[in-house]
């Protein structure tokens, strides 16, 4: 595709001007959205970037009118085909969404009505705005359907959105948004939650129906490779501003303001794999506090440490008493049992750090739970320098501590009722690796080795942002002087920026403590740029392993082919970037 | 289906005998019967013979056995007071409090629903809050109050309704109701208010709640995105989602208020089982009491039932589970 020169604006389609949205708040107006302008042409793909709290999804509700109380527009021009949209009667703006300007949602699942069947949520949606008969919306529906390539759309017409998969859901919320043919789509994060595979499936077939229907497109993520992939300008925001605009080639290869290239600096697909990323030259963190006592049968670095021996975990449908009953009479087995994971070797070399990398459903938090000993196999063992780490259900003293976990999503993860100090000193001391009188400084001596202030002790979880409180647990998981961490995910939910700090701390951490990691994570970028050896999962087995650099480089498995394929690029620059000064 | 009903089934049964064991350990722990059946002059020859009549002599367990060995052929055994059969007796007063309570929750609802549907919809505005704060009365002022004020209002200054009793009646099915009647309208009304007070406040609340967290959340965004009117949003998207919790607390409360009509039906003289159950606690008729609180239990497994298949109507996620 070929993108329109940029100064372009006369023939536009949408022309915003100084857009400003605010949100009253405790502390004065929140200014989500502060003088933000651009235009998009006809059939034209404009990309909107940025971290959360850019003002990026305001600016996308602003424009089709959805401004949430007590947020309102307070100054700037919205201008549709030369028709000024600010200030318009609801009802003038109920004619045009869904007709004109439509829009797409991250979560499918939330936007779809889980009560109400396709059928009937597509008759709504055309019911809006035209009056047809009963017939005609069933053939209306089932050609919509089949636009956005749903298989069978004669008969998924009737099915209530849980029937569908994630990616089939959001096929959905598109085909609804397309309904009457609309002039522009704005779509809000429409492939993050979703898998990489069907992520490339959706970004495709969305660039060619757009080129097909002749519809503009306004595409707002904090994904810039997938950016990159399909929008023709990109304009960067930071903070409620357009800090830069124009071609997307341009921008992502020579970008022109320095926020631009610290984004683009952050992502480790850019960077060498285990080069610290941003390369910021700020001063070093403090180094963490001294282990109390080494354990005696820990292994010479690269020697075989965790070993997982044939691990199988079933998650049985839990049945009623009568369902119990029944089958205890009939001595038939329960029906529907699934192996989330189904027979997976591996060992762990100590200081070594796998990737485990798979799509939802593969098994690999599951799995990541086992090593733990959060949740016990259901056959196989796994094992800790020969000792079990959890059998029976239960885990030995000993070997409790020497793994650690840190989950996904650090707001629900830390006790929001105790204070950082109880968070981090809790399990030393009742694993007595501390005294009650060394607590207050090994404290302090774990936030400064997460580059956090020592006194921020007697905050509470609340107080700190994303990134933060992912210091914060992964502080918790290291001050019981683990062997082996298991990391879930641990920067799926951040920015990019801060996605960059933390992996940055993980590759320290890891040196300076003789650190083995098991790094669990849909990304393939984030994990090429940490381990050393890479599994790949799916539906609960292993389909490949090996050396991260050879399986990146020569996968042998078809499933490992199609997920780097699918896997979002960046165009590369040939003069390479230029790397930013100075921190965020 | 079948099998997730033939389960409910097996579980009512459990409910049933469970609560039976409960109802008449419970009952025969409260005061002696003899004392009230038999006036205070009559000989020693003739207690021994009522006690022996009775079967107050046997031990509890031996009691209990009878007790349910009368009850397989439907006998819930004589009132001591009444000297008729008990089923004859409750099944002579029970279309007037289902009359009366199925009045009292449907208005609660289909009138409570709508109003505080639009109170979360507009949560700010001036008849929303007048709403919300006239449904806070309704829930802390006491029943029996609000229906003498009823009384006082309605019957005695203005005169233009009845102030107690079931007025005129028509026989459908055998059974007498007073809906159908002008009159017996008339009496139903202020009984039917009072007793639907506290659940048409308890509506109001939970709809508003409901209302107002779904105007915020994904589904009402995309369906306005797609240019859906707002009265089709709340109608048919909003509605549908909030009906769950809805016919939950609707199930508890029709239980409850069926069980628990008595202060109403007290002050208005309607002649329910409310009545029935006061007069007989405190004549100590014990197979009154037995059979009242068991028919309750039935009545609640019952509703649990209604609501639960309710669920999988409302909501097809429920389906495939029980298929």
């Amino acid at each position: 595709m070929t993108a329109p020169p940029f100064s372009e604006t006369r023939s536009a389609l949408l022309d915003v001007s100084n857009l400003k949205t605010w949100f009253p708040g405790d502390r004065g107006e929140v200014r989500a959205v502060d003088g933000v302008s651009f235009s998009v042409s006809p059939g034209e793909v404009l990309g909107i970037v940025g971290e959360s709290g850019s003002g990026k999804s305001v600016t996308g509700f602003s424009i089709i009118g959805l401004i949430d109380e007590p947020g309102r527009i307070v100054e700037g021009a919205i201008k549709l085909e030369g028709r000024e949209l600010i200030g318009l009667p609801q009802e003038e703006l109920r004619k045009i969404r869904g007709r004109i300007i439509s829009m797409v949602f991250q979560d499918p699942m939330a936007a779809l009505n889980p009560v109400l069947s396709i059928g009937t949520q597509i008759r709504l949606a055309l019911e809006a705005h035209e009056r047809i008969g009963p017939k005609e919306v069933r053939e209306r529906a089932i050609a919509a359907l089949a636009q956005v390539r749903i298989s069978e759309p004669e008969r998924k017409i009737d099915f209530f959105p849980h029937q569908f998969s994630g990616g089939m859901r959001q096929r959905v919320a598109i085909a609804i948004a397309l309904l009457h043919r609309p002039k522009l789509v704005i779509c809000d994060e429409p492939t993050t939650a979703l898998d990489v595979s069907i992520q490339a499936e959706i970004l495709s077939e969305m660039k060619a129906l757009v080129s097909d229907l002749g519809t503009a497109l306004i595409w707002i993520s904090h994904d810039l490779a997938t950016v990159a992939s399909i929008a023709d300008r990109v304009a960067v925001m930071r903070s409620g501003h357009v800090v830069e605009s124009g071609p997307a080639l341009a921008v992502l290869t020579r970008p022109q303001h320095d926020y631009t290239k610290t984004l683009l600096n952050a992502l480790p697909s850019r960077a060498s794999p285990g080069e610290l990323l941003l390369r910021s030259a700020g001063v070093p963190d403090a180094a963490p506090p001294a282990r109390k006592e080494v354990p005696d049968d820990v292994v010479a670095l690269g020697s075989p440490y965790l070993v997982i021996n044939n691990v199988v975990k079933t998650f049985a449908k839990p049945a009623g008493l009568f369902a119990r009953l029944q089958f205890g009479l009939a001595g038939a087995k329960p029906p529907s049992a699934s192996n989330a994971v189904d027979g997976v070797d591996i060992v762990l070399n100590r200081g070594e750090v796998l990737g485990v990398v798979g799509e939802s459903g593969s098994g690999k938090s599951t799995l990541g739970r086992m090593a733990a000993g959060i949740i016990a196999p259901t056959s196989g063992s796994v094992r800790l320098a020969g000792q079990p780490v959890m059998s029976s259900g239960t885990m030995p003293r000993k070997v409790t501590t020497r793994i650690q976990t840190i989950f996904q999503d650090p707001f629900a993860s830390l006790n929001g009722r105790m204070r950082i100090g109880e968070i981090l000193s809790e399990g030393p001391l009742a694993h007595r690796l501390i005294s009650r009188g060394e607590a207050p400084n090994y404290v302090r001596q774990w936030l400064a080795a997460v580059g956090l202030d020592p006194g921020y002790a007697n905050r509470f979880p609340h107080q700190f942002s994303g990134g933060q409180r992912q210091r914060i647990a992964i502080a918790r998981a290291l001050a019981m002087q683990p062997d082996v961490v298991v990391c879930d995910e641990p920067v799926a939910s951040l920015d990019v920026s801060i996605q960059a700090q933390i992996i940055n701390l993980l590759i320290r951490l890891r040196s300076e403590l003789d650190l083995s990691l098991i790094f669990i994570s849909h990304d393939l970028s984030v994990v090429r740029h940490l381990c050393d050896r890479v599994v790949i999962m799916r539906r609960g087995r292993i389909v490949e392993q090996g050396a991260a650099e050879a399986i990146y480089a020569r996968p042998q498995n078809e499933y490992t082919k199609r997920l780097l394929a699918a896997m979002p690029m960046l165009p590369r620059s040939v003069a390479g970037l230029e790397p930013a000064t100075g921190p965020l | 289906m079948f099998g997730f009903l033939l389960q409910r089934a097996w579980q009512a049964c459990i409910v049933v005998v469970a609560m039976s064991v409960l109802v008449f350990c419970g009952v025969h722990a409260v005061g002696n019967p003899v004392d009230v059946l038999i006036s205070p002059d009559a000989t020693q020859d003739i207690r021994a013979s009522v006690i022996a009549q009775y079967g107050f002599d046997q031990p509890l367990w031996r009691q209990y056995l009878g007790f349910v060995g009368r009850l397989i052929h439907s006998d819930f055994g004589r009132s001591f007071v009444y000297n008729m059969p008990v089923s004859e007796l409750i099944l002579s007063r029970l279309p007037a409090t289902l009359e009366l309570t199925l009045a009292a929750v449907l208005f609660a609802s289909l009138v409570g629903v709508p109003i505080g549907m639009y109170a979360g919809y507009r949560p700010h505005s001036f008849v929303s809050r007048a709403i919300m704060a006239l449904s806070i009365l309704g829930f802390s002022v006491p029943t029996f109050w609000f229906g003498l004020m009823l009384i006082m209002i309605f019957a005695v200054q203005c005169g233009c309704m009845p102030a107690g009793g079931r007025g005129e009646t028509v026989s459908l099915f055998g059974t007498e109701f007073s809906f159908l009647t002008a009159d017996g309208l008339s009496h139903l009304v202020l009984p039917a208010l009072n007793l639907a007070l506290f659940k048409f406040s308890l509506m109001i609340r939970l709809a508003r709640a409901g209302t107002r967290e779904l105007m915020l959340s994904d589904t009402v965004k995309f369906a306005r995105a797609a240019g859906i009117s707002e009265f089709t949003i709340l109608r048919r998207h909003v509605l549908r989602l909030i009906s769950i919790p809805l016919v939950t607390v609707f199930g508890l409360e029709f239980g409850s208020t069926l069980a628990f009509a008595v202060v109403t039906e007290t002050i208005f003289s309607w002649p329910g089982l409310g009545k029935l159950i006061i007069d007989s606690i405190t004549s100590l008729d014990r197979p009154v009491m037995v059979a009242y609180l068991m028919l309750i239990a039935l009545l609640f497994t019952l509703i649990n039932l209604v609501v639960d298949l309710t669920y999988a109507l409302l909501d097809p996620r429920l389906r495939k589970g029980r298929a």
